[in-house]
């Protein structure tokens, strides 16, 4: 084989194989599902201020996983879970936590940590505690941003999310809920950056820590937070 | 529950093969995917929904389901039921069932012929890797800047695990499938395998166990690295019954193989083929399945006992509930490490056969050779528990596994005694073969050295669980073992196509995967050093730029292996004529035509001296 | 076909290429391992990296040599054209070669051997009778420490502070699957299991920030699962743990 018909054959096959792997790639990308992120909406009367609200449901029953709750309508979860907020802002965050809940497995998480004053509010209470065995989830979020890497400002926030033990009052989606109960806080970002969320009250099914499933699934019980 | 199957077919009995003029590839699927279906929607039938063992439970059986059914559809168990029935095969049955007069046709059905099974493993290998790398890929393009850009890392972290044991899978067979069954046989001077039909199973088998492992894929859940160890497996959704299926099914397959091997070189030799006149590749083959046979009965043990954790509530890994994680970590390594070198002797075996006849001398210190290899095999069963040094298992037997670890550097350095031996004051002939064989040599003492750091467990205890474990064990296997296996595939493929392997094309090949390797494996060791942990989906900034090349030292490697993969396949039937003994050889498969007849040899050949002596050569070329 | 030469030639230039590799690869190895790892905060971090050193250097010559021989091969013995190449002399065995090589061999591993088990040794031994105790607990996806604070509470903390010069026993657990508790700076690690606590013990020598990284694959966000360590003086670490709230 002379030296042009080797080269020849070389470039195809880079070209010819490298473009399928290509392609597959692409279509891979593009057919994981990307969630629209939940944009922070500025306040209208505070300078620096976004307010972000996200609920979190014993079901997928909500809406946010398609008709009759998807896959796993049954699994418990937070909509939305991707969160998008603008950089060096001060974030009010409202949870409406709609799920029942027992006892956390490390006290840890029952501080509130991290926020502006390491307090929320419950229902209108300022509390920077609460009770360890009455903890429906927590959003806890942490580490450093993905993107930029350690460089980044490193964060490490934490809210329990109280045990709703009301009866079902509200229809949302196809799911029927209690009235929820408000958490509402606050804290700062730096610069761009993604964080990672997850809850860390083990809500999920298996035999060891109870993180199966939907707390090892994204679309769930974790999510991202994009300063951007 | 498929028997349906067997009578459908009309029975030719006059011309010989009955049902199995019928069952090829095709079939096999269609059984497989019937079985499948039919086990599902009976054990979905039965079992409540929605319950966390019953779901496993009925992927268990709908996995079963498709085993069967893939057997039933390849016509394996076609002479067992005929037996069973009082129905023997006739001659012309077992002429049928080695593919006489059947062309290419046979290469798709379940073919005693041993050199069509080392073929189709050609193939099989090549499919194993080719998907193993395609992950591979897509893992270093996630990688190429830190943050989760291209998947997620709930996909990224399934990639690693199914790339992982994709590879793994493929490099078990990939010099002992194609050579061990198409070479071997023949070097021995046997007409055949042992027992040819056990050798079409083993292969088939292997097809249907990677038939599950994609099944992970796309059922998802499959997130705990390849080495998929308790207690996270207890959070995995059914992709893991699949998983644990498919490894029980391989090491059925790896066994008939291993056992199928042995008997055949201990049995069927010609007259005069002693011991001692065993072409090297040989020994590396038998030692190699003497260890699996060894070893691969740990990793059906941990499997079996996985899904009776998942489906009957047992608990030998919860630690909960009584059992132990590290249990099932002892078990796995058990066989791990053996495993690493069931992948390492075949490669280092066909890379001393090539050595010597390139350099046109004998295997340096032949003895040395074979002890060295049995050294490593009896070394590797000893030393599983420095996988776990930082476990906190039994730290007091760190030491004592410390020091079988470290002896292992021994046995490693008489192979390198060996090589450079065999090639010193040689005339090299620089054929493709030979420089796949220099790589060989660069990668595999990097591979060495980095791993005595890791043997050591005040180097451990930092090291462990980074990338710098990542990169010593892809050196061992991709830069030793897959250059050693796409040496031996460039030494031997003249004798399966009577086409050289294109000089040119393979030499293109050659540098990108060798400086591919290099490129992204030395980076990847920084990353390590620096301290980036394995597994990771992303990573902090200081680790940007060696990720970055890694990731482009990857696609080299990619374009390497692209190449080669166009070379064998065009070179297949438009490839410069080779005769049958392109390389001057004197070991028996280069003395029988090309492509060799069925059945090898017409007279058994009497076998007088080993096939060393290139000074009188015996050989026409 | 006989070949008559025995393809003997002068060594002069191996033992060369040998030599000025070995010294490559003895200067790499001294510079390197301190180059590229975390900065060292422990005692236990400096004998990792100095066992690090000494492997290297010690392993340089053999690397070298497998160097120098491959590259003297292909150099002077690779065969020219296209014919098909004579044979090689027929030596098979070289005794003298084979003991010199496995003794060689067996002398590095011992040397390697005593050096390791001795490292081990000197890691393992100076347990003192008063370390400051510290549970880590490892869950799905977040560190979390405890200390004893003061009349016997507890108090917890996602960053790990601990005081210069005092010997650290950690005691390493997990609430859900195994993680591995990482300082790169310390040089240790060890996993935290569930239902079961194993230690691990270092004495940080130098002020500042270290990282905690986890280096068991353990699920969805095991890459985000890091934190941040911090050594203080001893007094700066009282105080600091005399402000943090009791948990219990």
């Amino acid at each position: 084989m002379n030296r042009t018909k080797a080269i020849g054959i070389a470039l195809t096959s880079v070209l010819l194989g490298g473009g399928a792997l290509a392609l597959a790639g692409y279509s891979l990308a593009s057919a994981t599902p990307h969630q629209t992120a939940q944009k922070c909406v500025p306040n209208p009367t505070k300078v620096g201020h976004c307010t972000l609200t996200i609920s979190s449901y014993p079901d997928s029953l909500a809406g946010g996983h398609g008709k009759d709750g998807g896959a796993h309508p049954d699994w418990v979860s937070y909509l939305n879970q991707d969160l998008s907020v603008p950089a060096n802002t001060v974030v009010d965050m409202v949870v409406n936590q709609y799920d029942g809940g027992e006892v956390l497995n490390n006290i840890f998480f029952d501080q509130v940590m991290g926020t502006i004053g390491n307090v929320a509010k419950y229902d209108g209470v300022t509390l920077s505690k609460v009770a360890p065995d009455h903890v429906g989830h927590t959003f806890t979020l942490r580490g450093y941003p993905g993107l930029n890497g350690q460089s980044g400002k490193r964060i490490f926030l934490n809210v329990p999310l109280i045990a709703n033990e009301g009866e079902n009052a509200v229809k949302i989606g196809s799911g029927e809920y209690p009235k929820p109960v408000v958490i509402e806080f606050s804290f700062k970002v730096g610069s761009k950056g993604v964080y990672q969320w997850n809850c860390e009250y083990p809500c999920g099914s298996s035999r060891v820590g109870q993180f199966g499933f939907a707390m090892a699934s994204y679309g769930y019980m974790a999510g991202t937070l994009t300063v951007e | 529950m498929t028997t349906t199957l067997e009578h459908k077919a009309p029975v030719i009995k006059h011309e010989g093969g009955g049902l199995a003029r019928h069952q090829n590839f095709l079939t096999a699927m269609i059984g497989g995917v019937a079985g499948a279906f039919i086990a599902w929607a009976i054990s979905h039938h039965f079992f409540a929904q929605d319950v966390r063992t019953t779901s496993d439970a009925v992927a268990v059986l709908t996995g079963c389901g498709w085993i069967v059914g893939f057997w039933l559809g390849i016509g394996a168990l076609n002479a067992p039921l005929a037996w069973l029935i009082g129905s023997d095969q006739t001659r012309k049955d077992q002429l049928y069932y080695a593919g006489e007069d059947q062309g290419t046709k046979r290469y798709w059905k379940y073919c005693t012929d041993h050199k069509v099974v080392g073929v189709q493993y050609i193939v099989m290998t090549m499919v194993l890797l080719g998907a193993g790398g395609i992950l591979a890929m897509a893992i270093r393009t996630e990688l190429i800047v830190p943050g989760n850009h291209f998947v997620d890392q709930q996909v990224y972290n399934g990639f690693i695990a199914v790339h992982g044991m994709l590879m793994i899978l493929a490099l078990i067979v990939a010099v002992a499938g194609p050579w061990g069954n198409f070479v071997v046989p023949i070097m021995c001077g046997a007409k055949d395998m042992a027992f040819p039909r056990l050798n079409a199973l083993s292969l088939w088998t292997l097809v249907g166990a990677a038939g599950l492992l994609l099944t992970t894929l796309a059922v998802g859940s499959l997130t705990m690295g390849w080495v998929v160890l308790a207690p996270i497996t207890d959070q995995a959704g059914v992709g893991m019954d699949f998983f644990a299926l498919a490894i029980l099914v391989f090491t059925v397959s790896t066994t008939v193989a291993g056992v199928n091997t042995i008997c055949t070189v201990f049995t069927m030799r010609t007259k005069g083929m002693t011991l001692e006149r065993l072409p090297i590749m040989v020994w590396g083959a038998i030692i190699a399945a003497a260890l699996g046979l060894y070893a691969f009965p740990y990793f059906s043990l941990v499997e079996a006992l996985q899904i009776l954790d998942r489906t009957f509530s047992t608990s030998f890994f919860i630690g909960n509930a009584g059992g132990t994680g590290w249990l099932q970590a002892n078990l796995f390594w058990l066989m791990g490490h053996p495993e690493v070198y069931v992948i390492l002797i075949p490669a280092v075996a066909a890379v001393f056969e090539i050595a010597a006849v390139m350099a046109r001398k004998p295997v340096f210190s032949y003895r040395t050779a074979v002890a060295g290899m049995v050294g490593l095999a009896g070394l590797s069963i000893l030393v599983w528990a420095h996988h776990m040094f930082t476990t906190g298992w039994a730290p007091t037997l760190g030491g004592p596994f410390m020091v079988t670890t470290e002896l292992i550097s021994i046995p490693t350095g008489l192979f390198f005694l060996v090589l450079i031996g065999t090639l010193w004051r040689g005339n090299i002939w620089m054929k493709l073969p030979t420089v796949w064989v220099f790589g060989f040599i660069a990668n595999f003492i990097i591979a060495g050295i980095t791993g005595i750091y890791l043997s050591d467990i005040p180097i451990d205890n930092q090291l462990h669980g980074t990338m710098f474990v990542t990169a010593h064990f892809h050196y061992v296997f991709v830069g030793s073992v897959l250059f050693g296996a796409i040496g031996a595939l460039a030494f031997w493929y003249p004798k399966v196509t009577g086409r050289y392997l294109d000089e040119k094309l393979g030499r293109i090949s050659f540098w990108l995967s060798f400086i591919g390797v290099q490129v992204t494996f030395l980076a990847m060791f920084i990353s390590g050093l620096r301290g980036m942990p394995r597994r990771y989906a992303s990573y902090a900034f200081i680790f940007e730029h060696t990720n970055f090349i890694s990731t482009m030292g990857a696609y080299m490697i990619m374009a390497g292996m692209l190449v080669l993969m166009g070379a064998v396949i065009y070179c297949w039937n438009h490839g410069e004529p080779s005769g049958s003994n392109p390389w001057h050889a004197n070991s028996l498969e280069w003395l029988v035509s090309t492509p060799p007849p069925l059945e090898n040899f017409d007279v058994l050949p009497v076998v007088t001296e080993d096939p060393y002596n290139f000074g009188k050569e015996l050989v026409r070329s | 076909m006989t070949n008559s030469n025995d393809n003997k030639k002068s060594l002069k230039s191996f033992y060369w290429l040998w030599a000025i590799l070995t010294a490559l690869g003895i200067a790499v190895s001294l510079y390197a391992p301190g180059y590229l790892m975390p900065e060292s905060m422990s005692q236990t971090m400096h004998l990792s990296v100095l066992t690090m050193v000494v492997f290297s250097v010690a392993a340089a010559p053999v690397a070298a040599g497998v160097y120098a021989a491959a590259l003297y091969i292909l150099r002077n013995w690779t065969h020219k054209g296209d014919s098909v190449p004579a044979a090689g002399p027929a030596f098979r065995e070289s005794g003298k070669v084979v003991i010199t090589w496995t003794l060689t061999s067996v002398l590095l591993t011992v040397f390697l051997l005593i050096w390791g088990l001795g490292a081990l040794a000197a890691d393992s031994a100076g347990s003192t009778a008063n370390p400051l105790v510290v549970k880590v607990v490892g869950q799905q996806w977040v560190w979390s420490f405890e200390y004893q604070g003061q009349n016997g509470t507890t108090v917890m903390s996602n960053d790990l502070y601990l005081p210069k010069g005092r010997e650290v026993l950690f005691h390493v657990t997990s609430l859900d699957v195994t993680h591995g508790f990482w300082a790169p700076q310390m040089g240790t690690q060890v996993d935290a299991n569930d239902e079961t606590i194993t230690d691990l013990h270092v004495t940080p020598n130098k002020l500042g920030t270290f990282d905690v990284r986890c280096t068991q694959f353990c699920g969805l966000n095991h890459a985000f699962m890091v934190t941040q360590g911090h050594v203080l003086t001893p007094s700066a670490f009282t105080t600091w743990l005399n402000a943090q709230p009791a948990r219990s």
